[in-house]
């Protein structure tokens, strides 16, 4: 152990030897938790990195950069997901809600006539980041407080009817939402004139973004609100009578995967050119949870290659098997889940015995 | 003063008086055994001191003030700590993660770091070294229960609260059971404790002074000794175990 590593914080304890040293919590859940280096973890880290840097640089294939580059977007969704489902055991089946509706916020800030409107893409994303948040706060008090409070099956079916009703306001917002033939996005990926809007800038912003909302989300499930947030999956009562406030743990946890899965559904959808009410449906949110499950759940970079595999088969087989594609891709998930219970990276999960 | 004092706690389900005006005071420093045969109230009383329940009436006093409205997690702040029947520990963690997860500051606000060496005496102490890193569904039932209270003992509760702490254990178990709780009263670990049991014979080792349930009220209250020799209780209870 080295001395920087945590370092004592309560001057009562100064003069005493780092070992018997009164450890911020951080640090200590760093130290004692899962902050040993895990190196079957750190392997699987290094090897998709290497493949992140690598890939572009041997291929000139411009469109499949470019299909890649929107592949870790819906990555980025896949790990907000994980966040919920996988590290806090909320199962939800609306998160699409989150990365459609932000989408909407932005298509609708950034090509409406009205008012004040239109403004400039990065405000309006921010503006959809947020509205991704706050109505995951105003979902958890109603779900996650009080006597009623909702628990697995409950939240389950509640977050579905979220998603139908959304996809149901979305169909219907008139001139507002488009209807059904949704909103034509015409905001750009730039900043200050250099344009990251396709190809191999695109990759490498979606890339970078990716290794980020990573390093920050295994940041925060490393420290004390992760170690509550598992708490809360294993024995929610249990962290109640230690004490803690298990609502708002999961409240929390809720609005950060929200504002996760806003951030990459506003960039999807503009770099899509399009968002329209199946983008915040019940099939969008469906599909999510089959990244989040063929990658491992609770592994977080397992639903990142979940994600990017799934996504990569549908494309490459719905292009070649115009009527089969659907049945192959539905085989492969049912032969990988038989196979490996725990998703394709659940053995980072497992304990020493 | 007083840890924990009850004034009349009663709780009725319908007609039923479950727990039926029952008062008691527990010191600083006490163990105290609560038994009583199947019904008796005990668990119900158990329920209602840390919150699960609300009393139908009477007051609770914790610490000197009063919880009898406050929810389970706001009682467990201020100080109760509970041990389950059934094992309540975090399956899928680590030995280490359950530890820290009763060590850490309970408000999000405050600055107060944990003892990294009280989380490794504690480990040393339910005996739990050398499956740290394990996850604690793979421990055996009574390792798990010494998790729990090492876990629960962590948060430094100023009332430990045990139901039944030695079902399903083997007689080893048990006594080794009674040895930690002994050594954790020794070592300060806890202000007071409160033992639901059946098992006389660990309640024996383990507590100062027992109080005696049947059907929802207090029958008998003081030395262990004092009370078994009380017609009343062998008549209602004890005896019957013979």
């Amino acid at each position: 152990m080295s001395p920087a590593d945590g370092a004592a914080d309560d001057p009562a304890t100064q003069g005493t030897s780092v070992e018997e040293a009164v450890r911020s919590s951080a640090g200590a859940v760093r130290r004692l938790g899962r902050g040993r280096p895990n190196r079957r973890l750190l392997i699987v880290e290094l090897t998709l990195l290497a493949l992140l840097i690598i890939i572009p640089l041997v291929t000139n294939d411009a469109f499949l950069v470019d299909r890649l580059g929107r592949f870790f977007l819906l990555a980025i969704f896949a790990m907000s997901v994980d966040l919920i489902w996988g590290y806090g055991g909320l199962f939800t089946f609306g998160h699409a809600v989150f990365f459609g509706g932000a989408a909407y916020v932005v298509g609708i800030l950034t090509t409406r006539d009205w008012g004040f409107l239109p403004i400039p893409f990065w405000p309006a994303l921010l503006a959809g980041v947020a509205f991704a948040a706050l109505l995951a706060l105003a979902t958890s008090f109603f779900v996650f407080y009080g006597r009623g409070a909702l628990r697995g099956v409950e939240f389950a079916v509640v977050t579905l009817a979220v998603a139908v009703i959304a996809e149901r306001i979305a169909n219907a917002g008139g001139q507002v939402t488009g209807g059904q033939n949704g909103i034509l996005m015409n905001a750009r990926l730039e900043i200050a004139g250099v344009a990251f809007h396709r190809g191999f800038a695109f990759y490498a912003f979606t890339a970078s973004l990716l290794v980020v909302v990573y390093l920050g989300l295994k940041r925060f499930l490393r420290a004390r609100p992760g170690l509550l947030i598992r708490g809360v999956r294993e024995n929610e009562d249990r962290v109640g009578l230690l004490g803690y406030d298990a609502p708002r743990v999961k409240r929390r946890t809720f609005v950060l995967s929200a504002a996760i899965a806003g951030l990459a559904g506003g960039l999807f959808y503009v770099h899509d050119g399009i968002v329209s009410p199946s983008a915040v449906g019940v099939a969008a949110s469906t599909l999510v949870l089959l990244w989040v499950v063929l990658g491992g759940r609770g592994t977080l970079a397992g639903p990142i290659v979940g994600a990017v595999l799934l996504s990569y088969l549908t494309a490459v087989l719905s292009g070649r098997l115009l009527d089969t594609w659907l049945v192959v891709v539905g085989i492969t998930l049912v032969v990988v889940i038989l196979l490996m219970p725990a998703g394709i990276f659940g053995f980072l999960e497992q304990d020493e015995r | 003063m007083s840890v924990l004092r009850l004034d009349g706690v009663t709780k009725s389900f319908g007609g039923f008086m479950a727990v039926d005006h029952v008062s008691l005071q527990i010191a600083q420093g006490e163990m105290r055994g609560l038994i009583g045969s199947n019904g008796a109230g005990k668990s119900t009383l158990l329920h209602l001191i840390y919150g699960q329940l609300n009393a139908t009436s009477g007051t609770i006093l914790f610490d000197g003030s009063d919880v009898t409205r406050m929810a389970a997690p706001e009682r467990a702040r201020r100080g109760m700590g509970l041990v389950f029947q059934i094992t309540s520990v975090f399956p899928g963690l680590t030995v280490e993660e359950n530890l820290l997860l009763g060590a850490l500051p309970k408000e999000t606000r405050t600055r107060l770091g944990v003892d990294l060496d009280e989380v490794e005496r504690m480990l040393e102490l339910v005996d739990l070294g050398d499956v740290r890193r394990r996850h604690a569904a793979h421990l055996s039932h009574g390792q798990q229960q010494w998790l729990e209270i090492g876990m629960v003992l962590l948060a430094h509760p100023k009332l430990l609260l045990l139901d039944e702490p030695t079902s399903g254990m083997t007689r080893a178990e048990s006594h080794r059971t009674a040895a930690l709780l002994r050594d954790l009263r020794d070592a300060r670990a806890t202000d007071a404790m409160i033992v639901v049991e059946h098992n006389i014979e660990f309640i024996r080792l383990v507590s100062d002074r027992v109080t005696v349930m049947h059907r929802g009220a207090v029958l008998a209250d003081g030395g262990i000794d004092e009370v078994q020799a009380s017609p009343a209780v062998q008549d209602a209870y004890l005896g019957r175990l013979h």
